[in-house]
């Protein structure tokens, strides 16, 4: 029960317009869920109060416009966060599709001391539709191929699995706070094979559609 | 059949109780970041399950005889129930820590009185909870008198939860017994504690409620094992449980028997189980982040007090030039009601230190004295004493909600503000002390640097004055003290006797009327010595103009025949101080001021002198900042105001039905002469909703000033044929990229069927299936294409006939020209496809899909053409025959290409160009489709922005009953046809929310749309990518807050981040239309729109600074950073006042004006 440094993690959500990112964040901050979402513009965040092995952490929670060309704003939002969540549409192959590009972006934009062991989590959100087009399999090859990040099905219109990706999300994140102060004392360790990971990706862009 | 309806009225009382408590619970949930543990809210929840719980209760059965308490009950369910054994030992575990007393006993005695007041606070608000946190912290212990300044602080966190803890005191006048800053919350409860010193929170986790107020009681919360289940997240478990098994504890009859009522009491619970329940949080978390609604209301209670910052001096050049540590003092010095407010809320950077009800006070030009609540408060470096009178604080009660009440009567109260008083220790150099008769209270009467006096304050008796003096003395420590000191034997408990010494201390003979009719005896004066305020001095160096320093000798010189003697330490105190760092010219003065002390008049003369010298310099470079900084706004900001003022005169009641006609009737049209007096009427009153739809054409220039009826009917013929072109154009393109979805879909699902049917590892897609995925998709566009290329005699607007035409043709698929370039396009035009793909069975597109089946039918026959291997056949099929006719077909089909294809068509047609020009005249119709060759990147793109549009139209305000399906169809086609003729800009996020606006009003596509580009011409340039406006916008913002309000431009200095204004982004971009509910939009556009002419084409600069401004004191007051300020803004979306923003934002433009007019 000791009282221990306030820890706070910033999470990005990421991904195509209308895949549901203001609605899972709502979802999992507010248990909430209404269709009068509008578009995102500009951003918001925000806050929850979590346990994540025994100690509490707030989370906050940056929710993004989907569309590409307002990301040159993000810039300032991606900084120093902790965890990136990237979302697609299970029923829009170009939802997934575009996670390759969102992922290069977001590790540009915001430069993570190591860009390879960063968290990240995926989302495949819409699981409650019937219209689904990307299979799990392929999210998963595509997830193993990006060293092997966590993958989540999700439905933010009925809670389904929302709760433990975001815990998933604040774990991560939290480790990665913690491995902050590790990775400075060896900045040498910063791996430059940016070239493989790029041919990974391109192996994973061989399995979509 | 009587005693069934009771019963039933009483179990539906219970569970509504229960259904109030978890809504409220679960609002706390989401408005904050937690639910702490100690929440009343958890309290009253517990309470209501309980009295569920305990309804209907077999009793007897279950040997529960001496008790109330369901405790007994979740311990029988314990020995079969495993979640409810879990809680069951937790529970034991809990009350073995009490060696006292069994606990149910102390539990279940809750007839004691000492709880009667808490139990009914729960239900005015949710105070319970701290009630009981207080007691438990607050233990008599007769040995430790001394109060000490740290113990007290830990009360004092206990006692702050940020509602309304002062209410609460206010409620009960009649509490008497406050003897220190601790007892003030305590002796409303326990009124035999009169000099409560404080222990230490036990470590203890549970040991919050107090019943048993022993010598050492710890004591356990009400409900604790409800409670316990809830933290543990099985109390609903066990609640279902007992519902399940209700025959074995419940009588038929009882609530949790009932089958409607038990189901639903458990499955009420469930989701106040999901919450997460902390109390390891440190007592700042009891008070950070209010949701914006909470600042909003604390803030407007204050308001009748409104010090309206608008109203300010436009400049404070003054504080620009010494910014800094002065700076901060003055911001903590309040000045408005609100602080009042505020800091009675005791919040993190100010700590509550004393506070004692029914204070009297005489203000001015008041007769009688005013009861009211006196407090002390320690910010971060100053100490403030308030006094507020009881009729503020009362005219809330403490279970008013708020909320219900906004506008309090302003005026009513308005006066009262006015009365309140806020004075900063820091300003204060003596304190007067007079008592009259034996512990008759006593009077304190406050005296400024200046020498002006607070009005006398009188307190009642009980020790209350020195009491007030002890904390006033602990919060001066460590940087200042009383001198003379109060009691210089401190720690040695001897704090009351040190009252009989003030006839020994330097007594003041205080020749003052006020005092007269005192006992000189029991008079005293005490000098506030603050060090700070001399090390201060010292590090601010060579700045001699310090205000602190040259304002003594005023208040010198109106005591100088009092007190003497004070004044003469002071004055040497200030010039030992001062000398070291002085200018040369003030200090050798000083230093003869010092050496030559006992000769106070001299030495007086001196300061006086150059303290004069100080002032007039002070105010040359005040006047020569100022005009520096005029230069500046000159310079700057001339540009976003217009020069010539115009009189609001006559224009607030806005343009309306009559004077509209009055104005069309002189003329029979809307002259142009008028033109100045409509925009005056608008901007300064908006126009009557009625006819917003026949004066915004005319607003937004489509309709000229002065045009004839004819002339405005021309130009709507005009504007509706070229939208119906355009339109035409791109439903063409359009079909093609559905037809080219679907395909792709097919393909997808058939390629995710295998991938399920395959098992194991689904192998990667070999070159060879996305080769034939590739020549499926590429084909498709290519028969559709040919759809439209080889038709010659299209009637307009694309019809059935046309597609049976089309369908026809695209049966022999044989002119496709370019099928070469096309297949050598196919990789990259499959990763395009694959982005633009989505399954969006949209809206706005019946037409189109109608079209869209048909040609789909006819062209590929039957869906289970889908099948890749068909399509190859086709595709082979057509290469050759193309290959054949393709020379052939080139030119005819360069031929038919009219004005808009060769524009875009930027194809790799080669000779089409000279041709094509000769074709345009002669094709009148505007079907410009018909003919038209889509290069593959037009389609892709176009494609990816109608994909985009569907999106975000579907999205688009679907709350607003305007928009049925039918009109959003008019939003998404205006939408399109301005993006199909802006390919390069193409779609962004935001067009939606621009449209809606005008489609609502005008509900007319083609004027919308005319008038949708009208607005464009000013708004795309925010879009990014297209013109880097918003930059601008935030430049300007940031010179607007640097000269209108200095204050917050500091704020924001401070924090870096904070000048990017990312918070007004979505303002800017969308004039405010996310920001204020559709009335109000309304408005707000016609007064922007109205602005251009009126006063400032930048008048969205003005509201946003306005809506800055409008929080402003709630920004400062809660030191919002950057993130902050994005949260409270987004929070407050559509909660704004756009009237009171809206006249505040012209307010502000005249400020600009004159400030700019006046050389």
């Amino acid at each position: 029960m000791a009282t221990r440094k306030k820890v706070l993690l910033k999470v990005i959500i990421l991904g195509d317009s209308s895949v549901g990112k203001t609605s899972l964040m709502n979802q999992y901050v507010n248990k909430k869920f209404t269709n009068q979402y509008k578009a995102t513009i500009g951003a918001d965040f925000l806050t929850k109060e979590v346990m994540v092995d025994d100690r509490i952490v707030t989370m906050q929670i940056w929710d993004t416009a989907g569309q590409e060309r307002f990301q040159s704003l993000g810039v300032a939002f991606y900084r120093g966060a902790d965890c990136c969540v990237l979302v697609f549409d299970v029923t829009s192959p170009g939802s997934f599709k575009s996670l390759d590009g969102w992922r290069d972006e977001f590790l540009i934009q915001a430069s993570p001391s190591d860009p390879d062991h960063f968290p990240f989590v995926v989302l495949g959100n819409k699981v409650d539709l019937d219209n689904r087009a990307v299979s799990t399999k392929r999210a998963q090859q595509w997830c193993q191929s990006k060293n092997g990040l966590p993958y989540f099905e999700t439905s933010a219109k009925e809670a389904v699995n929302v709760e433990q990706a975001f815990k998933t999300i604040a774990r991560n994140a939290l480790a990665q706070e913690s491995d902050v102060e590790l990775y400075n004392e060896f900045p040498d360790q910063i791996k430059l094979d940016g070239g493989s990971s790029d041919n990974r990706s391109s192996g994973g862009d061989n399995c979509a559609c | 059949m009587d005693s069934n309806n009771t019963s039933k009225k009483f179990k539906e009382q219970l569970i509504k109780n229960v259904k109030k408590e978890v809504k409220q619970i679960m609002e706390e949930a989401v408005t904050r970041k937690f639910v702490h543990e100690e929440s009343g809210s958890i309290t009253s929840l517990c309470a209501a399950v309980e009295a569920c719980l305990s309804q209907g209760l077999r009793r007897r059965a279950l040997g529960l005889f001496k008790t109330s308490s369901t405790t007994a009950l979740l311990h029988k369910m314990a020995k079969n129930f495993e979640p409810a054994s879990i809680i069951s030992q937790k529970v034991q575990e809990m009350e073995n820590i009490d060696p006292n007393k069994p606990i149910i006993l102390r539990r279940d005695s809750m007839a004691s009185p000492r709880i009667c007041p808490s139990c009914i606070l729960n239900r005015r608000g949710s105070l319970t909870w701290l009630l009981f946190s207080n007691e438990k912290s607050v233990v008599v212990s007769p040995f430790r008198r001394s109060s000490s300044l740290t113990p007290a602080r830990i009360c004092t966190c206990t006692l702050n939860r940020r509602r309304s803890l002062t209410w609460l005191l206010f409620g009960n006048d009649n509490s008497d017994s406050c003897a220190t800053r601790a007892a003030s919350v305590n002796s409303t409860l326990t009124s035999s504690i009169t000099l409560p010193n404080v222990h230490p929170p036990p470590l203890t986790k549970k040991n919050s409620a107090g019943s048993g107020l022993g010598p050492t009681s710890i004591t356990l919360p009400k409900y604790l094992w409800i409670r316990l289940a809830l933290f543990e997240k099985l109390l609903a478990v066990i609640i279902d449980h007992l519902v399940q098994n209700c025959s074995k504890y419940y009588e038929k009859d009882s609530l949790v028997a009932d089958p409607d009522y038990g189901s639903i009491l458990s499955s009420l619970l469930v989701g106040p189980c999901a919450l997460d329940y902390s109390r390891t949080k440190s007592h700042d978390q009891f008070w950070t982040d209010p949701p914006a609604d909470e600042l909003v209301q604390r803030h407007r209670i204050s308001s009748g007090y409104h010090t309206s910052p608008p109203c300010r001096t436009p400049i404070n050049y003054r504080r620009n030039l010494h910014a800094t540590s002065n700076d901060d003092n003055q911001r903590q010095t309040p000045i408005s009601a609100k602080d009042y407010v505020e800091s009675l809320h005791q919040n993190n950077r100010v700590t509550l230190l004393y506070g004692k009800n029914n204070v009297l006070v005489l203000p001015k030009d008041v007769t009688e004295p005013m009861a009211g609540y006196l407090s002390l408060h320690q910010t971060a470096n100053s100490l403030i004493i308030k006094w507020t009178p009881n009729q503020l604080m009362n005219c809330h009660s403490p279970g008013t909600n708020q909320n219900d009440h906004p506008e309090i009567d302003a005026s009513d109260k308005s006066q009262y503000w006015d009365y309140a008083m806020n004075v900063n220790v820091d300003e204060i150099v003596y304190v007067h002390c007079h008592q009259q008769g034996n512990d008759n209270g006593g009077t304190i009467v406050l005296v400024a640097q200046d020498g002006v006096q607070q009005p006398p304050i009188h307190f009642p008796q009980g020790g209350h004055l020195l009491a007030f003096l002890t904390c006033l003395e602990n919060g001066l420590l460590p940087h200042g003290q009383l001198d003379p000191p109060l009691w210089p034997q401190r720690g040695k408990g001897k704090v009351f006797p040190k009252l009989r010494r003030k006839g020994r201390s330097q007594v003041q003979d205080i020749s003052n009327d006020l005092s007269s009719n005192t006992e000189e005896s029991r008079d005293y004066v005490f000098q506030i010595i603050s060090k700070a305020r001399h090390e201060e001095f010292l590090s601010r160096g060579e700045e001699i103009l310090d205000s602190k320093i040259w304002s003594m000798p005023s208040a010198a010189n109106n005591m100088l025949n009092k007190v003497r003697g004070h004044l003469e330490s002071s004055s040497t105190n200030s010039s030992t101080s001062t000398s070291s760092s002085l200018d040369p010219v003030a200090s050798p003065l000083l230093i003869n001021n010092q050496t030559t002390s006992k000769d106070t008049g001299d030495s007086l003369q001196i300061l006086c002198e150059t303290m004069k010298k100080q002032i007039i310099s002070r105010a040359f470079y005040g006047w020569l900042a100022y005009c520096r900084h005029l230069t500046t706004v000159r310079t700057h900001l001339s540009g976003l105001v217009n020069t010539v003022i115009i009189d609001s005169s006559d224009a607030e009641t806005g343009l309306t039905k009559e004077k509209w006609y009055s104005f069309k009737n002189d003329s029979n049209l809307v002259n142009d002469d008028t033109k100045l007096e409509i925009f005056r009427l608008t901007y300064f009153g908006g126009v009557q909703h009625d006819i917003r739809k026949e004066v915004w054409p005319f607003l937004l220039g489509h309709y000229k000033f002065g045009s004839t009826v004819e002339e405005q009917n021309a130009v709507d013929l005009h504007c509706k044929q070229e939208y119906e072109t355009t339109m035409s154009e791109w439903m063409a393109v359009e079909a093609i990229i559905r037809q080219k979805d679907r395909e792709t879909m097919a393909a997808n699902l058939a390629k995710l069927s295998s991938e399920s049917t395959s098992g194991g590892d689904a192998p990667p897609p070999t070159p060879n299936t996305s080769k034939v995925l590739s020549q499926e998709l590429s084909n498709d566009v290519f028969e559709d294409n040919i759809n439209f290329s080889s038709d010659e005699d299209n009637p307009p607007v694309v019809d059935d006939t046309q597609l049976e035409h089309n369908v026809e043709v695209c049966d022999n698929p044989t002119s496709q020209p370019n099928i070469n370039e096309h297949l050598e396009n196919i990789p990259k035009e499959i990763d395009c496809d694959k982005k633009s793909l989505s399954s969006d069975e949209g809206l706005g597109k019946d037409e189109v899909t109608e079209k869209d089946m048909t040609i789909k039918k006819n062209t590929s026959e039957d869906t289970s053409l889908y099948c890749p291997t068909s399509v190859i056949v086709t595709t082979n099929i057509s290469q050759e025959k193309s290959m054949e006719n393709s020379n052939d077909e080139n030119d005819k089909i360069d031929n038919k290409d009219n004005n808009n294809t060769s524009k875009l068509a930027v194809d790799d047609n080669e000779g089409a160009g000279g041709s094509n020009h000769e074709q345009r005249s002669a094709c009148i119709s505007p079907a410009s489709s018909q003919g038209g060759i889509y290069p593959v990147e037009l389609v892709e793109n176009f494609g990816l922005n109608v994909h985009r549009i569907d999106k975000d139209v579907q999205r688009c305000d679907r709350n607003y009953p305007y928009f049925t399906l039918e009109n959003l169809d008019k939003l998404r086609n205006i939408i399109c046809t301005y993006v199909w003729d802006h390919l390069e800009m193409g779609y962004m996020q935001g067009m939606c929310d621009l449209v809606a606006p005008l489609l609502v009003i005008l509900d007319d596509e083609t004027l919308s749309y005319s008038c949708f580009c009208l607005l464009m011409e000013r708004m795309s340039a925010n879009f990014p990518h297209s013109g880097g406006a918003m930059d601008t916008h935030f430049a300007n913002m940031r010179s607007l807050v640097q000269i209108l309000d200095s204050e917050m431009f500091e704020l924001m200095h401070e924090n870096g981040d904070f000048t990017h204004f990312y918070f007004c982004y979505r303002w800017f971009l969308l004039d405010f239309k996310r920001e204020l509910l559709y009335d109000d939009v309304f408005t707000v556009w016609e007064t922007i729109w109205a602005a251009k002419e009126m006063s400032s084409s930048h008048f969205v600069l003005f509201f946003a600074l306005a809506l800055v401004e409008t929080y402003r004191d709630i920004i400062l007051a809660n030191h919002m950073d950057f993130t902050d300020i994005i949260k409270f803004f987004n929070e407050m979306a559509e909660h704004h006042d756009a009237k009171t923003v809206l006249s505040l934002a012209r307010n502000l433009v005249l400020q600009l004006q004159t400030l700019i007019e006046n050389k």
